[in-house]
């Protein structure tokens, strides 16, 4: 459609809004209550623009025009419009220069102003506030109202993660939108009316795991984010755009660090993954890179003793030892490591005849056949998901309800993403019937979804075999799978999603693959980390896996691995030649190495991971003081001088020159969106007979048990690890709610405190495992907790 | 300020003999309420026409051609409405009857229930017949307990007689009407703000399109109208499209319920064809003021102000002839304006019932009209006003007309800027000297 803002004339799809035509032309008005990826609800009444449109001649058909011109006539509409809900119509003129609608903004900014507290020297916000820049554009510069202005709460905390100034807020609605549109959980609201409105919650705290976003779409310093609240200006930050390392989806985060310490995270626009927004564990879970026991300098074994020294003397140990030490080398690596540090990874393991490996690793492939990208999902018209995305991989939870809205991610304009994308409702119906969940447990995105099927734990085979054939399995009526089955194969676009109970199973994997085949499904697969896609492509593995790498080892470098958290495996490690880790903390296992090297953690690296959909993602450093720590390039370059060899990725420039051979992709200065370049699939991997009996399921977790300890903020805000039981068990067993126990799985204690909730099936119970325990059905002891505090 | 009569005055006819009472009919007659005084008088004979001799197209054609335009305020023709409804596909379909009645100076619906509240059910028959909704929504202002307590008890008995229900009239039509109390908010008499009560959501008002025809209750096809178009609908079906538009002027026609308030000698309801003049309402009607009136409100609070003068008084109350003096039929709600009655301080009435009532969801509506303008007339009425406040006000005025999400902020705006083009020596008055022009506060007195 041909469109005239001011003297540009442009062609736009039909249903473009108007405001969106005046960005796309170039101009500019200002907005506050649109936003991007949001309903436009034509709230804040800033964007207005006088527009107007030719008509057509009823009788005639033909254009009403101008008897002297014989141009189409301009039917102006009487009142300015706001433009951000006006659609535009053929021929449209919008008029964003004239005085009237400067007069207009300048107005309506005025009212904006009136009861705002102007506090912007000691507001969050100051310097990075849109309405601080648009008072600056649009406004006149001195106020009118000479009144006092409404008083509210300042300081109200809306949770433990974010803080609600109530005087500041200009009633947008973007936030109680947010909760409504994007998530799908309803825990903020306008209370009260006119004049007296302000936002609000029912009950206490926001319970969802994606409240940070707020702060993040805020146009003033109203929501806060708690955790960062008077730690720096905005100018003071330096922001360093980067990728979330924390799961396997790739978002894109902002780091905002300030001397050498990160303030705060937040959420970054990857078109094609993450939009906006990220989850409140990748949001507020990184005070851990602050912690006080950070590890900073290497340390060398002494006796009993570990102590500090020098990367060069830890190296010169190192080589000195490695010449006397036996011949079975292990390198291991966590699993989102990035592809720079597998490489060298695999050229360390390479040169000491050695095997390298990741980990975790599920028994299954993590690369699909038939690979679903986040926007086929966002697109896809039947999903079946067997896991729990909300914990594994949270965006993929958001994406998940964007499919349920049943509108397609917009297409870019010359500006970028729509502010005011008309397909976009307040409260749209949503499309549950698309959406199935099977679980062992009650999971978080059941709520959303049309059906539900609870499964017994292990029994994974059985159900995609059920849905298959159309007989009974898992313990869920054939009638059940087999409308499943009939509403994968009537889509035009379905999506499969296998979460990690799946991958932990090469069976279960290659039924849900022949499924998937059979419907014509794409399959997305859940790694389990950041670069489990990557890693694996890379092949860093090695044929009898971490288990063997453990056992049959006589000298292991493991970097951010703590096996010997479990006791049984520590007692092995203690017979190694040497024993080298690379990690950020001390943990079970740094306690029985021979070298402990420092590790930078996933906000200082430089590199790049491939995400779940095969998408290959740069990782940029932010400014932290972490010592002298290293990530394992920094390992392999300084092992490498001390043994005198010039190893590939010594350097993140050599690992990439050796990636452009084995990958073929250039990896330098991806674009902000990655390189969606998924690798070819792999052998499923080896069925091996799978427990199929215990009675605690290990689970994933978006809050990083690991690191909760260290990350005091989410978890005042997210209570302790829970060991969730079923009522009836907890009776059975004479568990009390909010009790601290220890659960002894093997050689691994981990203390826990009792939830007891239906979400848990009978006889089984549920807590999220550490990054070194494989996620999947086992056996636990439950024992209370010591009572050390006790006289 | 308006005055709450005890009892309405209730209409009596004009003298001219060709008028008939319709719609008020049985207004004030003891035990009118009941379906037993209504079938005798008549009652839902009109349904029965219309669900077994009419098809629905037939209805919606009849209101056409009566010319009946919308009472609730914006005039808006009800036959054109109701044939905006989408061609039926299985979805549920609404009528929604809106007796939100909260303007000030309107009060004819409020009789209407109480007093004969199967009159306006079986509108509502009619009209779900005619747009094929079988889910009836009656929205009653919260504050109006009588008239819920009337249509509770009628709702019971035409379900009990079988005027509701399944297969009406032996036709295939079923019908029931959801019977919902609103919690008191103005608001709420904004079509979409109202569905979004009914739904259980914040009465803010929804973006258009799309018009509830295409997406309203429940994102269902539904069509909402006043009580008095309801009961306008039962005579146009029973006694024909021609009959109802031989009354009235050439746009509009048809009987009209009108409301006198303020100090007349018989505030109250009356019921005339369309053109009457405010003349013949006033004086011949309600007795004519009893003290000197400087102005008159013609439509309901949100009209502007018009001066009382023989000018105004000559002026038929339809609406065309209202809109060319630059104000509204509205509600047909007349409220005069005592001279003795400082402007300021009548306005600041209505600003005040306006910035209480507003919803909060737009900018210049919840800080122009609930915040500053507010203060703006408390500064003025408490005496405190400087020079330069009432440009003040103009402007501010300005900057808000026709910039608001909905009609109710420009709603304040019309006694706003009504009474400064007017009155502006009042306003320049209480400012300069701080005190009004008159001063006369002892209204209650007799
Ligand atoms: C702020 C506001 C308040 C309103 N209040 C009422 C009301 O109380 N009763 C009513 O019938 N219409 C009211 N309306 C008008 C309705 O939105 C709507 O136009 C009307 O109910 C349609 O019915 P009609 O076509 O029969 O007039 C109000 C409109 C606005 C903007
Ligand atoms: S004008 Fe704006 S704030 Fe006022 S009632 Fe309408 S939408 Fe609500
Ligand atoms: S009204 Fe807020 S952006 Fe248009």
């Amino acid at each position: 459609m041909k469109v005239k803002v001011n003297d540009v004339e442009l062609d736009l799809e039909p249903g473009t809004s108007a405001i969106d035509a005046v960005f796309a032309a170039g101009y500019d008005v200002p907005y506050f209550c649109s936003q991007e990826y949001m309903s436009p609800i034509g709230a804040c009444r800033m964007c207005l623009g006088k527009v107007g449109a030719p008509r057509k001649d009823r009788e005639t058909n033909d254009w009403i025009r101008d008897a002297e011109t014989g141009e189409p006539q301009i039917f102006y509409f009487p009142n300015l419009m706001a433009t951000c809900t006006t659609a535009i119509m053929d021929g449209m003129v919008i008029d964003t220069l004239s005085k009237e609608v400067r007069q207009a903004q300048s107005g309506m900014m005025e009212f904006h102003l009136i009861n705002h507290p102007l506090d912007c020297p000691v507001c969050d916000k100051g310097g990075a506030c849109e309405l601080q820049d648009r008072a600056y554009e649009y406004g006149a510069g001195t106020s009118r109202f000479e009144f006092d202005k409404r008083h509210q709460e300042k300081h109200h905390a809306l949770s433990e993660l974010i803080t609600l100034d109530r005087e500041r807020c200009i009633h947008c609605k973007r936030c109680v939108r947010y909760f409504e549109e994007v998530p799908g959980d309803e825990v903020l609201d306008f209370i009260e009316r006119g004049g007296h409105t302000y936002i609000g919650t029912v009950d206490e705290g926001l319970p969802s795991y994606f409240t940070g976003n707020i702060t993040d779409i805020c146009p003033v310093g109203a929501l806060l984010d708690a955790t960062s609240r008077f730690r720096g200006r905005n100018w003071e930050y330096d922001h360093t755009r980067t990728v979330s390392l924390d799961d396997a989806s790739g978002a894109a985060i902002m780091v905002d660090a300030r001397t050498g310490r990160i303030e705060r995270v937040k959420g970054a626009r990857n078109t094609q993954v993450n939009l906006d927004w990220i989850d409140d564990s990748t949001r507020f879970g990184h005070e851990y890179v602050d912690a006080p026991d950070r590890l900073k300098t290497p340390l060398i074994r002494k006796g009993a003793l570990l102590e500090p020294a020098s990367w060069e003397e830890a190296a010169q140990f190192i080589a000195s030892r490695l010449a006397v030490a036996g011949k079975r080398v292990g390198v291991a690596v966590r699993s989102d490591a990035t592809l720079e540090e597998g490489v060298a990874a695999k050229a360390l393991a390479e040169h000491l005849r050695g095997h390298a490996e990741h980990f975790p690793r599920p028994a299954a492939s993590v690369i699909a056949e038939n690979p679903a990208t986040f926007t086929d999902v966002a697109t896809s018209d039947a999903i079946f998901v067997v896991g729990d995305p909300t914990e594994e991989v949270p965006t993929l939870d958001l994406r998940i309800k964007d499919a349920l809205r049943g509108v397609a991610p917009p297409e870019l304009l010359a500006h970028g993403v729509p502010i005011a994308d008309l397909r976009l409702k307040e409260r749209m119906p949503r499309k549950r019937s698309i959406l199935t969940v099977a679980a062992p447990y009650r999971t978080n995105l059941m709520r959303h979804a049309g059906q539900e099927l609870i499964y017994p734990a292990g029994q994974e085979e059985d159900l995609f075999g059920g849905v298959g054939s159309g007989k009974a399995g898992a313990s869920l009526a054939a009638e059940q799978l087999n409308q499943l089955k009939s509403a994968l194969s009537d889509a035009k676009k379905p999506v499969i999603i296998l979460g990690a109970f799946v991958l932990a199973s090469a069976a279960a994997t290659r039924a849900a693959e022949a499924l998937a085949e059979s419907v014509g499904a794409k399959v997305m697969k859940l790694g389990p980390m950041a670069n489990s896609y990557g890693l694996e492509a890379l092949e860093v593995t090695s044929d009898g896996g971490y288990a063997d790498l453990l056992t049959q080892s006589d000298v292991l470098i493991l970097s951010n691995l703590n096996p010997a958290q479990d006791v049984q495996i520590g007692e092995r490690l203690r017979n190694l030649d040497l024993l080298i880790v690379h990690d950020s903390f001390e943990t079970e296992t740094t306690g029985l190495a021979h070298v402990v090297l420092p590790a930078k953690t996933g906000y200082e690296k430089e590199g790049t991971v491939v995400n779940l959909e095969g998408r290959f993602l740069n990782v940029y450093p932010a400014p932290v003081d972490s010592g002298t720590s290293e990530d394992f390039i920094g390992v392999v370059r300084t092992l490498g001088e001390a043994l005198g060899v010039r190893l590939d990725g010594r350097s993140v420039r050599s690992a990439r020159r050796s990636l452009a051979k084995t990958l073929n992709h250039d990896l330098a200065a991806l674009p902000e969106e990655g390189l969606l370049a998924p690798v070819d699939a792999k052998e499923i991997g080896e069925t091996v007979a799978d427990t199929v009996a215990g009675n605690l399921l290990l689970t994933s977790s978006l809050l990083k048990v690991d690191r909760l300890r260290r990350n005091p903020k989410l978890r005042a805000a997210h209570g302790d690890v829970a060991l969730r039981v079923n009522p009836a068990d907890a009776e059975a067993q004479n568990l009390e709610a909010g009790a601290n126990v220890t659960v002894n799985i093997g050689g691994v204690a981990r203390s826990a405190t009792i939830k007891i909730t239906e979400d848990a099936p009978e006889g089984l119970m549920l807590l999220p495992a550490t990054f070194d325990q494989a996620l999947g059905l086992t056996s636990a002891e439950i024992v209370p907790a010591a009572d050390l505090v006790s006289a | 300020m308006t005055t709450i009569a005890e009892k309405p005055q209730l209409i009596s006819s004009r003298k001219d003999a060709q008028f008939e009472v319709t719609l008020y009919k049985n207004v004030g007659v003891e035990g009118a309420h009941t379906l037993e005084t209504y079938l005798e008088g008549g009652g839902y004979k009109a349904a029965k026409k219309a669900l077994t001799t009419m098809t629905p197209e037939a209805v919606v054609d009849e209101v056409k051609r009566s010319g009946l335009r919308g009472r609730g305020g914006a005039g808006f023709p009800t036959g054109l409405k109701w044939s905006f409804m989408p061609k039926p596909d299985g979805r549920q379909r609404f009528i929604v009857c809106n007796a939100d009645e909260s303007e000030p100076g309107s009060f004819k619906d409020r009789y209407l229930m109480e007093d004969d509240p199967h009159q306006l059910l079986e509108g509502m028959v009619i009209a779900g017949y005619a747009i094929g909704a079988t889910k009836g929504v009656l929205y009653v202002r919260g504050e109006y307990y009588k008239s819920y307590e009337r249509l509770r008890e009628a709702l019971a008995e035409a379900t009990a007689g079988g005027y509701l229900g399944k297969g009406l009239f032996g036709s295939e039509f079923d019908f029931e009407i959801i019977l919902h109390r609103g919690a008191g908010a103005y608001i709420c008499g904004e079509e979409t703000s109202l569905m979004n009560s009914f739904e259980g959501l914040r009465a803010n008002p929804r973006l258009k399109p799309p018009f509830p025809a295409q997406a309203g209750v429940y994102g269902l096809p539904t069509t909402i109208n006043n009580v008095e178009s309801f009961a306008s609908a039962v005579h146009i079906i029973a006694k024909g499209a021609d009959w109802y538009a031989s009354m009235g002027t050439d746009d509009s026609k048809g009987t009209k319920l009108y409301q006198v308030s303020g100090p007349a000698a018989k505030p109250g309801v009356y019921e005339l064809p369309m053109g009457a003049t405010f003349r013949e309402l006033i004086f011949e009607l309600a007795g004519g003021p009893t003290e000197p009136i400087k102005a008159l409100i013609p439509g309901g609070s949100s009209t502007p102000m018009l001066a009382f003068n023989d000018e105004t008084l000559d002026t038929p109350m339809d609406y065309g002839s209202i809109a060319k003096k630059g104000s509204m039929l509205g509600t047909g709600g007349v409220i005069l304006i005592p001279q003795e009655k400082c402007i300021v301080n009548a306005t600041w009435n209505l600003v005040r019932f306006y910035a209480h009532e507003s919803c909060g969801k737009c900018t210049p509506c919840r800080e122009g009209i609930s915040g500053w303008m507010t203060k703006m007339y408390q500064k003025l009425v408490s005496g405190r006003g400087e020079a330069g406040d009432v440009e003040l006000i103009e402007i501010m005025s300005r900057n808000i007309k026709g910039k608001a999400f909905c009609p109710l902020a420009d709603a304040c705006l019309g006694p706003v800027q009504s009474s400064l083009a007017l009155f502006r020596d009042e306003y320049e008055h209480l400012a300069e000297h701080g005190t009004p022009k008159y001063t006369k506060t002892n209204w209650w007195s007799a």
